[in-house]
């Protein structure tokens, strides 16, 4: 019972500092930079035409304007992402690297020290290049690579590293491993306010805050974009914004990572999640709580049954105090053993919890000295707590109480000790739900009708780097047997696609930006997408490149009804007829609603290939073997259309994945107490349980009577948890556009699962109990 | 009859020895007999009034219960068994603590599924033939000792057993509340025909039985 006590609150104590080192980690991104307080992030909002626009990057002069208008803001840069195109370094090409163009001062703005190379002059020029370490051994190898260059896709000019930094933190909200001077970038001096894709930080002023500037920038729009947008959509500022929502908004740099929006428009990189930090947090806390109350609970629980003992060192002269101090150390002794078990929990398993969370921390954070210290406080506190209930009662109760045995110990904060049954399995109860509901939510996102079919898609996304020889490889796989059918488009509804939006226009008025589609006659087939009305692109017609075919959403936001066939749409490369309706299908994440949709006939990209069976390994490498006899330096890559479906989710699988965990050790450790409890309880009906069995009590008789307390208190527990819990999964839940509706069976499920684990703790030990011999308890002294 | 020990052996494997508890123990017990059972400390009385009781089980021989074959039957039947036809007395009472006199005189009926107004008539019954119910709703802390014995007598006599055990019920009482539960039992062997074994350490009080079985190092003498 003892070794029980101290193995839960190790296991207690090592959850908590897991999920701490995890929390620590989510809260410190960004935190490098020794000016991460005052640096922002300029991100733009609007609501246009009933859609909401949530975007990270705002346009090229955006920063710029900001640093001449107000004082406070000291410096602007830019990031201008373009993903992880092809570069070559002497005949040898990667397409493993994220680029980004940056300003010049993007150094002096985030700490990122130049360890090789003029600091000061870097990226002053075009065509020059930081790139990290890493990068360059991997390009030139050990030695100098300043003055070395490497060639960019798509353009003549080689670039120059002219300065190398240290890889860019782990906790750092991008990971850039090239940045290229902004200045060769025409975009980047584009004076437009109507689009641009440029994560924009500003440097403010030390102790001016952010809130004060953002509320300044109410006038930009009017003042910037106000005069394109007569001239663009022929309507004025005054009466766009009648309906119509734009602004600028300010986000501290420490908060994007937790904060921003999880879209691909708002972040440079996946971030995390402020509620998964407050989830966890809450674990974290409840874990420890839990796990000290079982430690306490049991440690004054045994006491009670030395009494008689302390009565016995009463008698033969041990004073109050000796005995104060014997109970407290015993105390700190039996914490200091479970603190040195969680340390050591927490060092052999962190590893593993690495690879279940994709998470990188380290174990530095436990060496702080405020965290030793915070680990010793505890210790002493946990101790005290759980060693003076008994050294202060025991120690001070008359002797000839302890020795009469009439001392019954434990029933007297019965209360407390009930109060605190129920409030563990309150949280057990809870997470239990909160697991079955995350699991059945995953499991819907994985069955549900998507709108088209992702099973059996092998994505070459790079297949048009092969230029012409592209459509041979396509002829050629349609040659093969495991093929059923190819589409070439570059745009694909999960994983990485190419973008587009355009403005579409509807009897000469403005309507809203809608993302577009560019495919080929092949694509709705080959998706296993529906045609709800309308017809297919074709050859046969000459005039399908003017021609769109729209998403359910789009017949209903343009206001078409059910006969969209026909109307006329504009953007910005003219008019356009509706030829057909293709049924709604999911190409965001399913935390988003479906947008409207254009879908045009402009063949290009990679291509698409379904394949007739689910073992795709052979069609892989089929394709593989073609591809390398084309003799191009480009390297064979492909996706998973299913894959990258699922990675889309990778977020939601890891918490859930971890929430798993963290359940269930929670449960275990509240099972530990309840185990340890029972024992207790047995033990101290020993002698009651003997007379009951001679009385003639049957074994059920004596195990309904031992769990059914404790039963009760569960059954109590219940109507707090399952409450609570519906509230906080009801808003994680709306956190998912499409999403289930907690039945009531999972509620029945949960409290089933948690009754059985509960039986199963206290079943054996009563069981144990109730089939014991009764004359070992009535044994006469 | 009532009862009946063949051959009776017990046993413990000590150290690779097997010690004797119980040597061929040979019984027969009438209905309506008083028995006391003699012997040094050690001897293996109460180790006897166990097997009898079915509480502890023996290793050797055969004993009959009525017509039953208690060597054969299952834990389960067994503890029907004595549930149904024994009732014990012990040395130190072994009263609950927290239930009261009349609650402490209930509970074996509770095992026994009779219906609440059925247990409450014979609860008062008994409190009534054993001049407690003043005591009733007393917590057993609150009695003497002879009180408590009082209480655990009544209690075993609650269901109507065939048969009282009794291991040194007078162990923890002075000579004169000795003196009280002896009479005790004599009336009650004697008037309501309850064939009692009790256990003693006392000539006094084994002169109050009808035949005294002496034991020595398990064995009959
Ligand atoms: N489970 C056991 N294992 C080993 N020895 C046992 C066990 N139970 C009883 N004994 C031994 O058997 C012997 C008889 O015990 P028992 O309790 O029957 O004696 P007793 O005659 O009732 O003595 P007392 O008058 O002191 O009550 C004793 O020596 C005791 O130590
Ligand atoms: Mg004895």
């Amino acid at each position: 019972m003892f070794s029980i006590n101290i193995v839960g609150l190790g296991i207690g104590i090592a959850s908590c500092l897991v999920i701490t080192l995890y929390v620590i980690d989510e809260l410190s991104y960004d935190k490098y930079n020794k000016k991460a307080d005052e640096i922002v992030n300029v991100v733009f909002r609007a609501k246009i035409n009933g859609e909401e626009i949530k975007e990270g990057a705002v346009m090229a002069p955006v920063g710029e304007t900001l640093k001449q208008e107000f004082p406070e803001v000291l410096d602007a840069t830019r990031i201008r992402s373009i993903g992880m195109p092809k570069v070559t370094v002497e005949n040898q090409s990667y397409r493993d690297n994220k680029f980004a163009f940056v300003d010049a001062n993007f150094f002096n703005v985030f700490t990122l020290p130049i360890i090789e190379g003029n600091p000061r002059s870097a990226l002053q020029e075009p065509n020059t290049a930081v790139i990290t370490k890493a990068e360059s051994e991997k390009f030139f190898g050990v030695g100098d690579a300043i003055g070395k260059s490497f060639f960019l896709e798509g353009q003549e000019q080689p670039f120059r590293v002219t300065g190398i930094i240290e890889e860019v933190p782990q906790n750092s909200h991008f990971h850039f491993d090239i940045f290229a001077s902004i200045e060769g970038l025409d975009e980047a001096k584009s004076t437009s306010w109507f689009g641009g894709d440029f994560f924009t930080y500003l440097l403010l002023k030390k102790g001016s805050n952010y809130k004060d500037l953002e509320s300044k920038l109410a006038h930009l729009p009017e003042k910037y974009m106000g005069p394109m947008m007569q001239e663009a959509m022929g309507v004025s500022f005054d009466d766009f914004t009648k309906e119509n929502k734009l602004g600028f908004r300010v986000f501290p740099l420490t908060d994007i990572h937790l904060y921003s929006d999880n879209s691909p428009y708002s972040q440079l990189e996946q971030g995390g999640d402020i509620k998964y930090v407050y989830i966890f947090s809450a674990i974290a806390l409840f874990m420890l709580l839990i796990a000290c109350i079982n430690f306490m609970n049991l440690s004054t629980a045994t006491a009670a049954k030395r009494a008689k003992e302390v009565g016995i060192r009463k008698v033969l002269g041990s004073n109050k105090n000796q005995l104060l101090y014997q109970f407290l150390s015993e105390s700190f002794i039996a914490t200091l053993i479970a603190m040195l078990f969680a340390a050591i929990l927490v060092i052999v398993s962190l590893p593993y919890y690495n690879e279940l969370s994709g998470k990188e921390l380290q174990l530095d954070f436990l060496w702080e000295p405020f965290v030793v210290l915070a680990l010793l406080l505890l210790t002493f506190f946990i101790s005290l707590l759980a060693g003076g209930y008994p050294a202060f009662f025991l120690s001070s109760f008359k002797p000839i109480t302890a020795l009469k045995n009439k001392f019954i110990g434990g029933n007297n904060n019965k209360g407390v000790r009930s109060g605190l049954v129920v409030f563990q399995f309150v949280v057990s109860a809870g997470l239990i739900l909160a697991t079955l509901v995350v699991n059945q939510q995953m499991q819907y996102i994985q069955n549900k009708d998507i709108g088209y079919e992702r099973e059996q898609l092998l994505v070459l996304r790079d297949a048009y780097l092969l230029g012409n020889d592209r459509d041979v490889l396509k002829n050629e796989l349609l040659k093969n047997p495991k093929v059923t059918s190819i589409t070439n488009s570059a745009s694909i509804p999960a994983g990485s696609t190419d973008n587009y939006m355009s403005q579409v226009y509807v009897d000469g008025e403005f309507s809203r930006r809608m993302p577009v589609y560019n495919i080929d006659e092949n694509y709705i087939q080959t998706m296993g997408m529906e045609l709800v009305a309308g017809r297919n692109f074709s050859k046969q017609f000459g005039t399908d490149s003017t021609n769109v075919i729209i998403n359910q959403t789009a017949a209903k936001v343009l206001g078409f009804g059910n006969d969209a066939i026909g109307k006329i749409v504009t953007d910005g490369g003219g008019d356009h007829k509706v030829v057909g309706v293709v049924k709604d299908f999911h190409f965001k994440s399913l935390h988003q609603s479906i947008d409207p949709l254009f879908l045009f006939y402009r063949p290009f990209g990679g291509l698409i290939i379904k394949a007739n069976s689910a073992d795709m390994s052979g069609l892989i490498a089929d394709a593989n073997t073609l591809w390398n006899g084309f003799g191009s330096d480009e390297t064979f890559g492909y996706t998973l259309l299913d894959d990258s479906y699922r990675q889309t989710y990778v977020a939601e699988q890891k918490m859930g994945t971890v929430l798993n965990v963290f359940a269930l050790l929670t449960i275990l450790v509240a099972c530990l107490g309840l185990f340890g409890l029972v024992t207790f309880t047995a033990e101290q009906r020993f002698k009651e349980i003997g007379i009951r069995k001679v009385l003639g009590s049957s074994v059920t008789e004596i195990m309904t009577m031992l769990s059914k307390d404790f039963l009760k208190l569960i059954f109590i527990s219940f109507f707090i948890a399952f409450p609570l819990g519906y509230y906080l999964m009801k808003k994680w839940l709306e956190s998912f556009a499409y999403r289930i509706e907690m039945q009531w069976w999972l509620f029945v499920l949960a409290a089933l699962a948690t009754l059985l684990i509960a039986l199963g703790t206290i079943g054996w030990k009563s069981f144990k109990a109730a089939t014991m011999n009764p004359i070992k308890a009535l044994k006469d002294e | 009859m009532l009862l009946q020990l063949n051959n009776i052996f017990k046993w413990v494997n000590s150290g690779g020895q097997r010690i004797f508890l119980l040597k061929d123990i040979n019984l027969e017990v009438e209905e309506g007999e008083f028995i006391s059972v003699m012997g040094p400390s050690g001897s293996g009385k109460s180790t006897l009034l166990n097997v009898i009781g079915m509480l502890d089980n023996f290793d050797e021989g055969e004993y009959n219960f009525l017509h039953e074959s208690v060597h054969t039957l299952k834990e389960k039947h067994r503890a029907n068994l004595y549930k149904e036809y024994i009732g014990f007395v012990f040395q130190s009472y072994h009263l609950l603590d927290d239930l009261t006199v009349k609650e402490n005189l209930e509970m074996p009926l509770l095992y026994k599924k009779f219906k609440g107004s059925e247990r409450k008539a014979m609860v008062a019954d008994m409190l009534d033939r054993f001049n407690i119910v003043g005591k009733k709703d007393l917590f057993p802390a609150q009695l003497s000792g002879g009180q408590q014995q009082l209480v655990g007598v009544a209690r075993a006599l609650i269901a109507n057993p065939k048969l009282i055990l009794a291991d040194e019920p007078t162990g923890n009482l002075n000579s004169q509340q000795s003196e009280e539960i002896m009479g005790l039992f004599r009336k009650l062997n004697e008037e309501d025909g309850v064939t009692i074994i009790q256990v003693t350490h006392s000539e006094q009080n084994a002169a109050y039985g009808s035949r005294v079985i002496n034991l020595l190092d398990g064995r009959q003498v």
